[in-house]
């Protein structure tokens, strides 16, 4: 089932066009926040039915949607209005999409624009053969069910086209933010990951190096057989770069402070940094590493160097937890009938070259109550807890954290 | 000297600080007066954190202790603990000169070569203690005085710890301008109070589980063989409780004296216990079964580390006297049945202070055994060295 993108097969002189859409407000902010903050070699796109929001953005390109049907007013939630304002504007879209052999989309699912654009440029985009990589959130629990349902909707859909999916729950971003953060905080708090995210992808496809990272092995871990995806990253300058770098992305809030590199079946790690980023930081950091994962766990390193001599050294952490079972990892997602009738009925001038093949139409109608959900699994966000030995020199045994809670480290709750 | 000697033993432990005053008969007798106790602040896994808390807390204890023995404390014998405490077995030798015999001198400076093993240049020697001699090859020789040869060697059980840290522990009564008689080690503390010669003999192990740490030794043929302390105590039972639960800490503390239990089977499926509501907390339920398998969890593996190091020294069958665990968590529910499992086939007891007289309440409490073995210590050492002021060593290196 994995294509390779085109420019695989290219000649290797050529760089990777990678290209960054933002979509709907959300993912415009991404789509700024990635101007203003990371200086990677990326086209931005803003695309919106919010003119409002895209006169503010920074972005490269701005694609406005469906201006006669939302009068450049946003689709407010309704996604119904966004897919009318998507079909308004079909041709802008394509040419959005078009010439990138990297397509990152970025959206906040659960609104008008989001939710009902972000699969038609999957569609799109896969059309033209270009790697689609989906960045996207699902709204706050408090939102409401029918945004929550808007979004469980579009993420069948976006399913069916990216070669990925990297799934945020806001819910579960809110809770690495104290409970008594402002709001501002808060909401700052899920833009920086999700950037830091979009970031770091970017930054591994793109980045030249000693030792580039094989496109198949980042999606061989994106795609997943049905566990955790993970996703770790810290940065760090000065003289002990490596060790603190390494110290942040363990610590992350996503990693549940580096527990879940212990269950990490795969594990791609991208290290980035100036030309001075010497043999021995390198291998000091795999083989702290490789002993935080299990001895079965599978390794992939990819190592940049930026030209930029004061750049910082980042590392990447990114996994997938190898709780199979869930779904088969070869089984394509079943969506129900009436979903996919209505993607493809909506291009009917399309020829839709990656519309979903034959196994799923026949058993649909049953299946609906028991659909598989989609592969990208949920990050846990439950901060790890050392609880009250936080701040005491910690217990190690045999290189186990014994302050940890005994039946957490055996897993015997849940 | 016809007079009872005083001694006071003082534990500075996670939980509490506690000071047992104790009058030593020359005949090997031994009476408590008196104990003082007070909760402890700043301490974490035995060592000290706040080092102004642990000081209040030290002075509130031996205060205590004053008061309930009618004694002045002018100086203690204190145990210290902590994971930076280790030990090793060691083993030298000295050549002697042709036709002599062996005096003092010599089993001296046999016990001085056996230190002189490497011991990181930041730690200090706590205890050497001799586990047999050996003359000329002779095995099992007890008390080589007088004997004669031309090769004495000698093994030694050696517990060293980190010397800053042991530092601070006296520093922090010496605040109060009390003396310091001498440090002794929580395990060796423990075990002068709790085994007996025949136990000794036998072959046992006496584990320590405390608030903060775990201080084990392993006796066979009479002498040390192992010791050892492992960071893990009561207090990550409570904390992991309050993880796991999602209580407060002081709720989890509470539970876990109350209702805590670590046998699991037997628990029908619906128990609960209801956690009233305070301030600060509304009211829970807890499934016990959850309660008690948390609790099993840490117990299990504490037992199951502890097993491991004991096997690689002393093979279980050989513990004729089988396993003593003693501190306050020993009293949590359960714990004697934990380890039953995990030391599969050797009987485990519950056991407390033995051959003191005084009040009850105070040598039956397993969480005094340090502390009176503290004291218990200081009349060994005595009875060994009647009139000799006991200082040499340890003030030697800390530079009175």
């Amino acid at each position: 089932m994995i294509t390779y993108p085109r420019w695989l097969e290219r000649d290797t002189g050529k760089e990777p066009v990678l290209r960054l859409l933002g979509i709907g407000n959300a993912g415009v902010n991404i789509a700024d926040r990635m101007v203003v903050r990371a200086p990677l070699a990326i086209e931005t796109v803003a695309v919106n039915s919010d003119q409002q929001s895209l006169n503010a953005s920074v972005a490269s390109r701005k694609t406005a949607l469906g201006p006669m049907t939302t009068h450049g007013l946003g689709a407010g939630g309704d996604p119904e209005l966004g897919h009318e304002a998507a079909r308004e504007s079909m041709s802008e879209l394509r040419r959005a999409v078009e010439g990138a052999d990297v397509v990152f989309l970025c959206a906040g699912l659960g609104g008008g624009t989001g939710s009902a654009v972000t699969p038609h440029l999957a569609e799109l985009a896969h059309a033209n053969g270009s790697l689609v990589v989906a960045v996207v959130t699902t709204p706050f629990h408090f939102e409401g069910r029918r945004r929550t349902q808007q979004a469980q909707e579009a993420l069948k859909m976006l399913s069916l086209h990216a070669d990925a999916i990297v799934h945020f729950e806001n819910d579960r971003m809110a809770e690495i933010t104290a409970p008594r953060a402002e709001a501002e905080e808060t909401f700052a708090a899920c833009d920086a990951i999700l950037f830091q995210a979009v970031a770091s992808l970017a930054r591994l496809i793109s980045c030249p190096g000693p030792m580039q990272v094989a496109v198949p092995d980042l999606l061989g871990i994106l795609r997943g057989g049905g566990g955790s995806f993970l996703f770790g990253s810290g940065e760090a300058d000065g003289g002990n770069r490596a060790h603190e770098a390494l110290e942040q992305a363990l610590r992350s809030p996503l990693l549940d402070h580096g527990r879940l590199v212990h269950d990490a079946e795969k594990v791609l790690v991208h290290l980035s940094g100036p030309r001075s980023l010497t043999f021995a930081e390198v291998a000091a950091i795999m083989q702290e590493i490789s002993k935080n994962t299990s001895p079965a766990a599978l390794l992939h390193l990819g190592v940049g160097v930026v030209r930029d001599d004061s750049a910082p050294l980042v590392i990447t952490l990114i996994g997938q937890t190898g709780r199979v079972g869930r779904l088969e990892p070869s089984t394509p997602v079943v969506v129900p009938a009436t979903t996919s009738a209505t993607a493809s009925a909506l291009f009917p001038e399309d020829t839709i070259t990656s519309t979903p093949p034959a196994p799923q139409t026949p058993a649909a109608g049953q299946l609906k109550t028991s659909a598989p959900k989609i592969k990208q699994e949920d990050l846990p966000l439950e901060p790890i807890a050392r609880g009250r030995f936080e701040k005491v020199e910690p217990t190690i045994v045999e290189g186990e954290d014994l302050d940890v809670p005994t039946f957490l480290r055996r897993k015997l709750k849940k | 000297m016809a007079r009872e000697k005083i001694h006071v033993g003082l534990e500075i432990g996670t939980t509490k600080v506690c000071a047992v005053v104790a009058e030593c008969h020359r005949d090997g007798e031994m009476r408590i007066l008196g104990v003082g106790e007070s909760p402890s602040r700043g301490v974490r896994k035995g060592e000290i954190v706040d080092f102004k808390n642990a000081t209040q807390c030290v002075h509130d204890a031996l205060a205590d202790a004053e008061d309930r023995s009618d004694q002045e404390i002018r100086s203690v014998w204190l145990a210290v603990s902590g994971s930076h405490i280790s030990s090793f077995n060691n083993r030298s030798s000295l050549a002697l000169p042709e036709e002599s015999t062996i005096t003092a001198k010599e089993i001296e400076s046999v016990e001085f070569k056996a230190k002189e093993a490497g011991i990181p240049k930041e730690n200090v020697i706590l205890h050497s203690v001799i586990q047999r001699y050996y003359v000329d090859g002779q095995e099992g020789v007890i008390d080589p005085h007088g004997m004669m040869g031309s090769k004495l060697e000698a093994d030694f059980h050696i517990i060293h710890g980190v010397t800053s840290r042991i530092q601070n522990v006296i520093r922090c009564v010496r605040e109060f301008d009390i003396d310091v008689d001498d440090i002794v080690v929580n395990s060796v503390a423990s075990a002068q109070a709790v085994l007996d010669e025949h136990q000794k003999e036998a072959g046992a192990v006496l584990i320590d589980i405390g608030g903060g740490v775990t201080d084990y030794i392993v006796y066979k043929d009479g002498v040390v063989r192992h010791s050892g302390v492992i960071a893990i105590g009561g207090d990550h039972i409570t904390n992991d409780l309050c993880i796991g639960l999602r209580i407060p800490i002081a709720r989890a503390e509470k539970l876990k004296i109350e209702e805590g239990s670590a046998i699991t089977t037997n628990i029908s499926s619906g128990d609960r216990i209801t956690l009233k509501n305070d301030t600060g907390f509304s009211g829970r339920d807890i499934d016990r079964q959850m309660l008690n398998m948390i609790i099993r969890a840490r117990l299990e593996e504490l037992f199951g580390i502890l097993h491991k190091r004991i096997q690689e020294v002393v093979p279980e069958h050989l513990l004729g006297a089988g396993i003593l665990l003693t501190g306050g968590c020993s009293l949590l529910r359960g714990v004697r049945e934990t380890a039953e499992s995990i030391f599969a086939g050797t009987p485990v007891y519950l056991a407390h202070s033995q051959s003191v007289s005084g009040p009850m309440s105070a040598f039956e409490n397993p969480q005094l055994s340090t502390c009176i073995g503290a004291a218990k210590y200081a009349q060994a050492v005595h009875a060994e060295m009647p009139d000799e002021s006991f200082i040499g060593r340890l003030k030697g290196f800390f530079g009175r």
